[in-house]
């Protein structure tokens, strides 16, 4: 069977990129500054390069494979641990495996982390290896990105939840790293820090799930052995959902959701391309990923036993989706959108989780799989679009940087473009100083406006078909069980707002008249960037193939026996978005449609909508909109500054104060009970220590008095000792 | 073959010398002598005694004794040699800070 052969090497899908993670590092430092180190092999980029792309090629060799039928194994045994219970005085002997575990969850994420890695690495040649600020420091840059990929890639192939999570802990360590890759910047530093300390908090929760797990289940914590539902059945409901529940934390914390969201948008700090491999193809999906893997528990648990935890995840998940998308009404840094976009849209993820969870745990098996499917789509739909955004947002940031340079070069000694650099007021990421782009930057603008309509689910684009599913299944749910109605209408609203948001980011960085000189001398001219950005344009223009392909069934390991074609699969998905049998759904797919495509976009029309400069034309696709948004705004009548001044629109700015109220919190509490410690540590501890040693000073100084001070007498007294000791050996004896 | 009780009786004699000039002699380096000579008398026993019950266990023994009376000669020599260095003389007798 042709499956054996790619099982053996399946496991250099992740051992290939940590392998180069040294070699880059030490390479890196030997030559580092050399011409043929920066030419030859743009400074590791070119090394990473085919390791990535080796990757890229065994996982799709692995991807089909699979799909003819091979199942994941056991590769090999890491370590066997034995121990002796002393009441009964068996010895037990416990074996951990090195395996790879593979299902449709599996391959689909494997499918995301390997190509979104290969392309953001092509992205990362274009776009570090231009940028004097990151001269001669690549190779850290290129060997932490491997490593992180590699992180991503051994978590999703994992057979065991420690393999998880001793990957998506590896994660934890290269997403400080990257994010805080300028660490000579006090706000890198900072976001780094936070990064890793909020996950930290959730990491705890998720050890402590993983334990509580292990006991649940006798020891064992491989996959296998643990979605074996007669295993499931045997368990105790109630502490499985409370062990679930603890993982579910860890999972908040890793894909940035209400309340652990906050080091998200901090997260910008790092260079862009790690923005998209934290956002798109890696670490916020590691939390999504978990909490789906969570699935055949709820299959398997008694009926309704499990629905608390489901509703809680749908809680969260629609909290984060409004919340977020509120945010990013106000952000004016083009990445910080971005990155509230992706909270948002997590959270869609994570609501259909919840109703997928729910309607498992409640007997409704095909409806739970296709929620599921629908979800995982979406995660997939999210990932791509969101990877080009951020390549897009990238080049934007770059070209605007190079334009900046050139218009400014005169009175500018110093040759640090960093943008957000102290002694240069200008923010190259600021859609302040932007505008106008859509003719100067075409492959950019038309890569941003397919990414943009994939995350607001414009018919027949992406995210649309996805979208759709979890909106329909969780109101779906919400007419089984009340207290759905609230995740439900939040994620309806945040289409809308998402709608909105993702309008004006497009709008104000490519509509209208450029707002500052530097816009006015951008040009799209950067190798390498370009292209990432058509073949993921092209992969978000393609999602009605997978819909078509009724991916949201298999991907919830479902076989519904409806596939008949590809043909007749796009009917079937287009019968049951647009012609809904349930009049109630049907309608409200078309409130979806309209909140989203329609009112949304109008909105942000009409606050920043504006046409190009006389003679710039941008290409027709985008021409049309832009002309639609200038018209828009000229005959509106919308008071920009009313809603600019208002109380809401100040605290969005505060990003609704979590981070005041959480800097506060640390504050009080840590700060307190940090000085609480130190009360404890000066004056009891120190007190117990200075009191044995002053009390053993005077004892000695009593007995100094006794001796003689001379060596021969000790030699004496041990003697004699010794004698003493004998002879009372002796007498015993 | 000597006989084992022959030498459990140098051993011995061995050992008595040592004793006595360890308790009598005022000089530092003479009474670490002393007791180099009373530790491999000791080991002098145990290879008589591993030779008479056939046992390898003494001559590991006298192995481990050596290798230690060794690292005690180095820190005893560094010892008297700081003593020296703090009170120009190596006697015993006037040497008594334990007292004061």
């Amino acid at each position: 069977m042709s499956g054996s052969i790619i099982l053996e090497y399946a496991l250099l899908i992740p051992l290939l990129p940590m392998m180069a993670f040294p070699v880059i590092l030490f390479l890196g430092k030997m030559f580092n500054g050399t011409p043929g180190w920066i030419n030859k092999t743009k400074e590791g980029g070119l090394i990473a390069l085919p390791v990535m792309g080796a990757s890229l090629i065994l996982s799709i060799w692995l991807i089909i494979d699979s799909l003819h039928g091979t199942s994941g194994t056991t590769l090999f045994t890491w370590f066997e641990s034995s121990w002796w219970d002393p009441a009964t005085g068996a010895i037990t002997t416990k074996v951990f495996n090195v395996g790879i575990y593979i299902d449709h969850l599996t391959i689909m994420l494997l499918f995301v982390a390997s190509f979104l890695c290969f392309l953001i690495n092509v992205f990362s040649i274009g776009y570090m290896n231009t940028d004097p600020i990151n001269d001669n420091r690549n190779h850290r840059f290129y060997a932490e990105f491997v490593l992180f990929c590699s992180g991503m890639l051994g978590m999703v192939l994992a057979d065991s939840f420690i393999w998880l999570f001793i990957f998506w802990e590896l994660m934890g360590l290269c997403s400080y790293l990257l994010i805080g890759f300028y660490y000579e910047r006090p706000s890198a530093a900072y976001a780094a820090k936070k990064a890793f300390l909020t996950t930290r908090v959730g990491d705890v929760f998720l050890i402590i799930g993983l334990v509580m797990l292990w006991n649940l289940f006798d020891g064992h914590l491989d996959y296998a052995y643990v979605f074996n539902p007669q295993n499931i059945a045997a368990v105790d409901a109630g502490s499985l959902q409370l062990a679930l529940g603890m993982m579910f934390i860890g999972a908040i914390g890793k894909s940035a959701q209400f309340p652990l969201h906050v080091w998200l948008p901090d997260a910008m700090e790092g260079p862009t391309p790690v923005s998209a491999l934290i956002h798109a193809a890696t670490m916020v999906n590691a939390g999504l990923y978990l909490v789906a893997r969570m699935f055949p528990f709820f299959a398997a648990t008694p009926i309704g036993s499990m629905s608390t935890l489901a509703i809680i995840i749908a809680f969260i998940g629609g909290i984060t989706a409004i919340m977020a998308a509120l945010i990013a009404f106000v952000q004016m840094d083009l990445k910080k959108v971005l990155a509230y976009s992706t909270m948002s849209q997590l959270a869609y993820i994570f609501t259909g989780l919840g109703a997928a969870m729910w309607l498992a745990n409640n007997g409704h098996m095909e409806a739970a799989t296709i929620a599921l499917g629908a979800a995982l789509f979406h995660l997939f739909n999210h990932a791509m679009a969101k990877g080009m955004l951020f390549m897009a947002a990238g080049s934007v940031i770059h070209e605007m940087h190079h334009a900046h340079h050139e218009v400014h070069h005169h009175d500018h000694s110093d040759d640090d473009h960093s943008a957000n650099d102290e002694d240069d007021d200008f923010d190259a990421q600021s859609m302040e100083n932007m505008g106008g782009l859509a003719s100067r930057m075409p492959i950019t603008a038309t890569a941003m406006f397919f990414g943009s309509m994939s995350i607001i689910g414009i018919p027949f684009i992406g995210g649309f078909w996805s979208k759709e599913g979890i909106i329909a299944k969780t109101w779906e749910v919400a007419f089984l069980e009340p207290s759905f109605f609230i995740p439900a209408l939040f994620i309806l609203c945040g289409a809308g707002m998402t709608g909105f948001y993702m309008s004006r980011m497009w709008l104000m960085t490519f509509a209208g008249k450029p707002k500052t000189e530097v816009a006015s001398h951008v040009v799209e001219k950067t190798a390498w960037i370009p292209i990432p950005l058509v073949v993921l344009t092209f992969m978000t223009l393609t999602a009605f193939i997978w819909a078509g392909l009724e991916v949201t069934g298999w991907l919830g390991d479902y076989d519904s026996g409806h596939f008949h074609g590809f043909l007749s699969g796009i009917l079937y998905e287009f019968k049951h978005i647009f012609l809904n049998h349930d009049i109630t759904l049907l309608l409200l797919t078309y409130v979806a449609i309209g909140l989203s495509m329609i009112l949304g976009p109008l909105y942000a029309m009409k606050l920043y909508g504006g046409r190009l400069e006389e003679g710039q034309k941008a290409l027709p696709w985008m021409g049309w909109f832009i002309n639609l948004s200038g018209r828009v705004n000229e005959n509106s009548d919308f008071d920009n500054s009313a809603w600019a001044n208002s109380s809401l629109t100040k605290s969005l700015h505060k990003r609704l104060h979590f981070d005041d109220v959480y800097d506060a919190a640390m504050l009080k509490i840590v700060v307190g009970c940090a000085n609480l410690a130190a009360l404890f540590d000066t004056k009891i501890i120190d007190g117990v220590i200075r009191g044995i040693e002053t009390t053993a000073q005077d004892a000695s100084t009593k007995v100094r008095s006794l001796t003689t001070g001379s060596a021969r007498d000790y030699i004496m007294m041990a003697a004699l000792g010794t004698l003493l000791i004998f002879g009372l050996l002796w007498g015993v004896a | 073959m000597i006989d084992p009780a022959y030498v459990s009786g140098l051993s011995a004699i061995l050992f008595t010398i040592g004793l006595w000039g360890a308790f009598s002699r005022k000089n530092a380096i003479v009474v670490l002598m002393c007791i180099e000579l009373m530790l491999n008398a000791v080991n002098l026993q145990f290879v008589a005694a591993a030779a008479l019950w056939g046992d390898v266990t003494g001559w590991v023994y006298a192995i481990f004794a050596i290798a230690i009376a060794a690292g005690e000669v180095a820190i005893g020599l560094a010892i008297f040699l700081s003593m020296y260095g703090q009170h120009e003389t190596i006697s015993l007798d006037e040497v008594d800070l334990l007292k004061h």
